[in-house]
This record gives structure tokens, C-alpha cells and sequence, in this order.
């Protein structure tokens, strides 16, 4: 903003403020009843949808979907956007870049955007961004709060499993990975990634067992597996989409 | 009625004056409170301008449930925080109201934020002068969205401790500064008994703290420089309006000067402009 247009501006706030009305009790009064009603909504809220109590936290069995507060999954749908295409575009775009990108613009706006102009249709570019990223945030948080897919409980549709395998699955389905990961459409389509051809990737188990050991952010560690079962969930795993389809 | 003011004040008056100079002698609390409460707004003041007036009322709603929350809450992974979450919910007396509340309160606290943050960004007030107003808004806005995540793990339930397990690995994915994060938020490099007092400690007092210092700056902003005018206020159309007619007016007068025009009746004054383009 020019010097002269800081001047023009302070001059017509100051005549706006000379013809205006004092905060109290004007202001005041709507805030009140805007306020006011708010916190009845809330009451009434907290009475009409009781909060309840939750399963117990069990480290030991992740079976079960991790997902956060409604405000956040906006967030957690851009893990799943980006959580198939590790190569182009790796979950640090996801996890890192976008965020940090959005809440740096969000903060220096006032100072990229430095126009004198506050009419709504002169400034056709900044409501385009309203709109573009209110339609983006409200469409990730319905795409987040769809019922998830089945967390696997059931079994996969994997056929030709030998004994090893056999076990490996019963350890997938019992740690819940079908919360995150899908195989042959069935469980979670993200976080994780799709492991339908994973075995394609032609990894040997020692390497798989040090990933489950200490994997890549957002996945959480399953270091607390015993040895045997760690085994078992590799050979499993390593032989999807080759071995076991 | 004529006599009213004559005589001897009555005597409680005369102690409430009496006190009220003392402190303002020694505070300005008057000249405080005229410049709060009876500064000047622009007179088109609208019905959306209570949206942040309205969050800070539901942080303080949160502040009292919270405080009530934090009287029953133990938290201790080992048999303590999943139980008193139990109890506040099943015993206390209206313990579940005050945990209902605290619950809807952080989602329609995130909404009412949104909403206010939208409404000043589509009238362009975060411009001159209001820019350093807008930046300890975003920081608003972040802290609270961090209230939620970690007020979200103290209920210690298998829903919670997932999603704050996933939140945690974002944050520690961050290149170079990432692994520090992680291990300062969860107190180690595995999620425990410290990890639930750490989060627990954040949400009550780390951020609450700063929520308060970046409310008490906002405020400031705000009164210093004056609520923002909504752009189509009467007074700014009729301006508006002012301006346009002056506009059209001075094209008028230069039609007339040029060279061979027609001198069109005050009656057509488009077919005027039209010949002065």
C-alpha cells in the first residue's frame, strides 16, 4: 500500500469513527447474544450427544482404525492422497511441505496481499482462494468422516498361503494393519499405502522385519512383536502379489 | 427533584467515589476503561463482527470446564487416566455434561475460529493497519488446532492413543528438526506413562499460557486500531456513490471543452461520456 493510500485510509476510518457509535453498549450487545447462544448450543449439545467412553488403550493389539478429531481429517486424507506415489511425490510432501507451506501463507497473507481495494467483487483472485480452499478443506473432511472400509477382521481374499504365510496373515489381521493398508480391496484404502503387489517390490525378510522394526513415518513401530511373528508377518507380506494372490 | 443535589452526599456515594479515585489514582482504571468500553465504532457494525468476541467466550467456557475436568482427571497410564475418564463420565455429579462440554466446545470452538477468520479475510481487514492483527490470529488458529490434538490423547482410549500415535510420526518425519520434536513430545522415543503427563501438561498449561498472551495482544490490536469497517456500510456506498457522480460529472465538463462537441443536454449525460472517451 502506497503512503497516500495509508493517509486516504486512516483519514476515512477517522470520519468513520467520528459519525460511529460507542463499543459498549452497541458492540457489546450483539456480541452477547451471538456469544450467548453459542454456549446454549454447546449445552445443549453435550446433553442431546453424550460423550462416551472408549475401548481401553492396548498397545499390544493396534487393531483398530486411528483416527483423529473431525478437524483433522482434512490432514490425515492428504496421508492417504499421498501415501500411494512414494516416488514422485514422497509422504513428506504430505506429512511436511503442504502444511507448512499453507500455515506460512496463512500467516504472512496480510503482507503478500498489500492492495488498498476491500470490496468483495474487485478483488476476484483472494475470494477464488476462499472458495477454492473452503471447498477443498470441507471435501477431505467428508471424504475423512466416510465410515472406513473394513478393517480386514474377516481375512483377505489371498489364496495359495503355505503354512508360514497362514500364520503371517493371522498376525496382519490380529495387529490390525488393515486399518492403514489394503490387499485385493480389502481394508483401509490409507493411510498406508495399497499392498496388493508388495511382494513385486522383491524385498527379503530380514529387510522387512527392520521396516515393521523401524518404518517411515506415520507408520507406527511393531517392534513389540515377538521375533516369530515379526518372521511370519514378513514372508507373509513379501510374498503378496507373488507368491500369494 | 430541584433539591436533589444540595446537601451532603450520601454516605455509601460518598465511600464508593472515594474508593473508586483511590484506585484510579493509582491504576487509570478510568482512563482505562473509557478507552475500552466507550471508544468510538464505525456505525455499520455487523452481526458478523461477534464471531471473535464469541471465541474468546467458548476458550473461556473451555478454560472453566477444563479447570472443573483437571479436578477428577489422574493422568496416569498405569490404571488411573481410563478409569477417571470413566468416572467423570459415569459418577461425578453432571461430570458428564462438563466432559460433553469441554468435548463440543473444542469443535465448536475450531468452527467459530474458522468462521472468523473467514469473515475477516473475505472484508480485507487483515490490510493496513490490521496485518500484525491477522498474524496473532493464525497464531490463534494453530494453537488452538494443537489444543485439540493434544487434548484428544487424555482420554487414553484405543481411538485417541492411535490417532495421537500417527499425529506424533507426522511430526516426527519432519526433516532434521523432525526426531527432536518427536522425542520431546512423546518423552522418549516410545509412547508411555511421561508421553500422557507431557501432553497432559501442554494442553493445560503450555498452551493455554500462550492462547492467553496472543488473546491479550489481539485485544490490544483491536482496540488500538479500531474494529474494521464492513466495505458496503452506508456511509462507505454513499462515498462510493459520491465519488462516481463526481467522476461522471468532470467527464461531462471535459466533453463540453473539446474541440467541435456538441454541447448535449444535462439531460443525456451518458451520450456527454460517451463523447468524452
Amino acid at each position: 500500500m502506497k503512503p497516500a493510500d495509508k493517509r486516504a485510509y486512516d483519514k476515512d476510518y477517522a470520519n468513520a469513527k467520528k459519525t460511529g457509535k460507542p463499543f459498549f453498549p452497541y458492540a457489546i450487545f450483539k456480541d452477547t447474544i451471538i456469544a450467548g447462544l453459542t454456549v446454549v448450543s454447546i449445552i445443549v449439545l453435550a446433553i442431546v450427544v453424550k460423550v462416551e467412553v472408549g475401548e481401553p488403550v492396548n498397545p499390544a493389539t493396534t487393531d483398530f482404525v486411528p483416527r483423529p478429531e473431525w478437524y483433522f481429517y482434512f490432514a490425515f486424507e492428504l496421508l492417504k492422497i499421498f501415501a500411494n506415489q512414494d516416488v514422485l511425490t514422497p509422504v513428506i510432501m504430505a506429512t511436511f511441505m503442504v502444511p507448512n507451506i499453507m500455515i506460512i501463507l496463512l500467516v504472512v497473507w496480510p503482507f503478500i496481499d498489500r492492495g488498498p481495494e476491500r470490496r468483495i467483487w474487485k478483488r476476484p483472485f483472494a475470494m477464488g482462494l476462499v472458495v477454492i480452499v473452503t471447498g477443498m478443506l470441507c471435501y477431505l473432511t467428508y471424504l475423512g468422516a466416510q465410515t472406513p472400509a473394513g478393517v480386514a477382521k474377516g481375512g483377505l481374499p489371498v489364496s495359495g498361503l503355505d503354512e508360514e504365510a497362514t500364520k503371517g496373515m493371522a498376525v496382519y489381521i490380529a495387529n490390525g494393519c488393515g486399518s492403514c493398508h489394503m490387499v485385493a480391496g480389502v481394508g483401509a484404502p490409507g493411510p498406508g499405502p495399497d499392498l496388493t503387489n508388495e511382494g513385486a517390490k522383491g524385498w527379503d525378510n530380514a529387510k522387512m522385519v527392520a521396516w515393521l522394526k523401524a518404518p517411515k513415518a506415520p507408520m507406527p513401530s511393531y517392534a513389540s512383536l515377538s521375533p516369530a511373528d515379526l518372521e511370519a508377518l514378513a514372508t507373509f507380506v513379501n510374498g503378496l502379489g507373488t507368491k500369494y494372490k | 427533584m430541584t433539591t436533589k443535589d444540595i446537601g451532603p452526599k450520601n454516605a455509601v456515594q460518598k465511600g464508593a467515589e472515594g474508593t473508586i479515585d483511590y484506585v484510579d489514582e493509582r491504576t487509570g482504571v478510568k482512563t482505562g476503561t473509557r478507552w475500552f468500553l466507550f471508544r468510538n465504532i464505525p456505525a455499520g457494525t455487523s452481526w458478523f463482527q461477534t464471531l471473535g468476541f464469541t471465541a474468546m467466550v467458548v476458550f473461556g467456557m473451555q478454560a472453566i470446564t477444563g479447570i472443573i475436568l483437571a479436578m477428577y482427571y489422574v493422568p496416569d497410564t498405569r490404571g488411573g487416566a481410563y478409569e477417571s475418564i470413566q468416572r467423570i463420565t459415569e459418577e461425578v455429579t453432571w461430570g458428564w455434561l462438563v466432559r460433553g462440554m469441554h468435548k463440543w466446545g473444542a469443535s465448536v470452538m475450531i468452527i467459530i475460529v474458522f468462521l472468523h477468520m473467514a469473515r475477516v479475510f473475505i472484508w480485507g481487514a487483515y490490510k493496513y493497519p490490521r496485518e500484525l492483527t491477522w498474524v496473532t490470529g493464525a497464531m490463534l488458529l494453530l494453537l488452538t488446532m494443537f489444543m485439540g490434538l493434544t487434548g484428544y490423547l487424555l482420554v487414553w482410549d484405543q481411538k485417541a492413543y492411535w490417532a495421537t500415535v500417527v499425529a506424533v510420526n507426522i511430526f516426527a518425519s519432519a526433516p532434521i528438526v523432525g526426531p527432536y520434536i518427536g522425542d520431546i513430545l512423546r518423552a522418549g522415543p516410545e509412547f508411555g506413562p511421561s508421553t500422557l503427563s507431557r501432553f497432559y501438561s501442554i494442553h493445560m498449561l503450555v498452551i493455554p499460557a500462550g492462547i492467553a498472551t496472543f488473546i491479550g495482544l489481539h485485544l490490544y490490536f483491536i482496540v488500538r486500531l479500531g474494529i474494521s469497517e464492513p466495505p458496503w456500510s452506508k456511509r462507505r456506498l454513499r462515498i462510493e456513490r459520491d465519488e462516481e457522480d463526481a467522476r461522471r460529472k468532470a467527464a461531462r465538463e471535459r466533453a463540453k471543452e473539446l474541440p467541435g462537441a456538441v454541447n448535449y443536454p444535462a439531460t443525456w449525460p451518458a451520450k456527454a461520456e460517451e463523447a468524452a472517451r
